[in-house]
């Protein structure tokens, strides 16, 4: 990310209005890899093309910010391996982590990883610190430590399924097992500005929270936000793609103040439920319309969420959760040329 | 006459104990196993998607409702079996090929046993020659698919164009959900139904095999 980009993020949450409106869309493996004309495996697996994949984004669409920016990551895969998951990477598929625990009594011979030496995470840094240098010659700054969030992390070891049942059969276990992810992830995230001290932001992306009632998530989600989201940093970064009603009101109380949500609610709606304290990073349909939608679809998408937003205020449009695979650049080009045009 | 009605609270409050020790005594006390799934145990189910529909029960509530209308049917299940009491179809059910999700097609999967049906489930990460497979060996009426992932939808098509190959795609009809799945999406790829919640599923099995 750039300063300017950066410095216009942290006036979007102050709440400062923008002309033209910025636009902004998380950006990973699942479409970065193949709309550079790599596999996902070639791009996981090459520090350089990995680089220039993003190089080639920043350069081809310079007018929009891509979040978190040079992201390093190996998919869901990156938290999970430092507890020993056995990882798995097809030519051209999303990685994934398989199961560890069969049950939650076996979460209690878990032991807190050490993200400097554990799994993926090391080469997860690595790659940030070599091409660091490369990264800050073409203007910009590693601005975001990065982590899947305490219970999607506690699903990837032991599966959303049983998760989601222990938290009602064994609230005991449950509870202890989200400690330990959570004081790993608390660690990681400060290992990543430790190596990393142009780092002023956090990004957490949990989907899992937006499956549970309001009890739950004030008893298992909440608590445990709190304590990731609690370093001093200026920009606090949530992602859930689930449905976000119930949490969204509680969100602000875990630090928040920027969100990225799934197409289930509209900006408005959203806005009214963080109470206007959260900047808002969305929201056209990401695969209907960006992905598969043509040009004139996503102009017509984007004109009618901006005629209907009642507040452009605290607003990053995007679509809703990531980018999908299979998007165009030419929807991209759109996408930000109607906000520029629209909003100027 | 027995107050059944600790068996329709066990199912919908999730006590799946409850509900295999009510089903057992009532077995033991003659009642009619029809009588428990059809006045008990379905409209318990069809509570708990009323309530998950309406913002009440979440997918945990979903989940232990699931595993305690599987419990009761457990004891239930060879008595209907004997009566040779035909379900209202037979589902193959199972996640796409890369996706290790399970939720979705674990909670479909209770509702439709609930529902009547028999349903096999192939697991997660099923890939297209497997569905191919079962639906040779097993003679569902229906194939259900599910997927989470963006990134594994396009397994969905990779094995509607499967069957097709196989020559077997007009003796199925293929169901598809989850979180990223539209009724567009589904009418792209030629599924013959798209299930929005999984507490919709079985009044949809229902519709496509009318």
């Amino acid at each position: 990310m750039t300063d300017q980009q950066w410095q216009t993020l942290l006036a979007v949450i102050r709440g400062e209005q923008q002309r033209p409106m910025p636009t902004g869309f998380i950006i990973d493996s699942p479409w970065l890899p193949n709309w550079a004309g790599h596999t996902i495996l070639d791009y996981l697996a090459s520090d350089r093309i990995w680089f220039e994949a993003n190089m080639k984004a920043l350069n081809t669409f310079p007018k929009t910010t891509f979040l978190p920016g040079f992201w390093s990551e190996f998919g869901m895969c990156t938290e999970p391996s430092a507890f020993g998951t056995v990882s798995t990477f097809e030519e051209n598929a999303f990685p994934f982590a398989k199961k560890l625990l069969r049950t939650i009594e076996a979460a209690d011979d878990l032991e807190k990883p050490n993200p400097r030496t554990d799994g993926l995470l090391p080469l997860v840094v690595k790659r940030l610190q070599h091409w660091q240098p490369e990264i800050e010659k073409a203007g910009h700054r590693i601005r975001f430590a990065v982590a899947r969030g305490p219970l999607n992390v506690a699903t990837f070891l032991m599966g959303t399924t049983e998760f989601l049942m222990a938290l009602k059969t064994d609230a005991e276990r449950t509870h202890r097992l989200l400690a330990l992810t959570t004081d790993y992830l608390v660690e990681w995230i400060a290992y990543q500005r430790e190596c990393f001290p142009t780092i002023d932001g956090i990004l957490v992306l949990d989907d899992i929270v937006g499956f549970v009632g309001e009890k739950d998530f004030l008893e298992f989600g909440l608590p445990y936000l709190k304590r990731v989201f609690a370093a001093d940093v200026a920009v606090k970064f949530f992602h859930n793609d689930a449905p976000c009603k119930i949490c969204a009101p509680h969100l602000p109380k875990a630090g928040i103040n920027l969100l990225n949500f799934g197409i289930q609610h509209t900006l408005n709606d959203m806005k009214t439920w963080t109470g206007n304290k959260i900047a808002l990073l969305g929201n056209i349909p990401p695969r209907d319309v960006l992905a598969q939608g043509t040009p004139d679809q996503v102009r017509d998408a984007v004109t009618t969420l901006l005629n209907g937003l009642n507040d452009r205020s605290r607003l990053i449009l995007s679509c809703g959760g990531g980018i999908p695979p299979g998007v165009s650049t030419q929807n991209i080009e759109t996408f930000i040329a109607t906000v520029e045009k629209l909003t100027a | 006459m027995q107050d059944l009605k600790p068996l329709y609270d066990a199912v919908l409050n999730g006590d799946a104990k409850s509900a295999k020790t009510v089903t057992e005594q009532a077995l033991s006390a003659g009642i009619d196993p029809m009588k428990l799934v059809q006045d008990y145990m379905m409209p318990a189910m069809g509570e708990v998607g009323r309530r998950f529909e309406c913002n009440e029960y979440f997918v945990p509530e979903l989940l232990l409702s699931a595993r305690a209308m599987k419990a009761a049917l457990e004891p239930l299940r060879p008595l209907l079996e004997a009566r040779s009491l035909q379900p209202a179809g037979r589902v193959v059910i199972g996640t796409v090929k890369g996706d290790l999700h399970d939720i979705g097609k674990n909670l479909v999967a209770a509702m439709l046993e609930g529902g009547g049906f028999e349903v096999i489930d192939l697991g997660v990460s099923v890939t297209p020659d497997q569905f191919v497979a079962a639906v040779k060996k097993q003679n569902p009426q229906i194939l259900a698919l599910s997927a989470l992932l963006t990134t594994t939808m396009p397994s969905m098509k990779e094995t509607v164009d499967a069957l097709k190959q196989a020559g077997i795609r007009e003796q199925v009809k293929v169901l598809v959900g989850g979180a990223p799945i539209t009724q567009r999406y589904a009418d792209e790829i030629g599924a013959d139904g798209y299930g929005e919640s999984a507490s919709s599923a079985t009044g949809l099995a229902k519709r496509v095999l009318a």
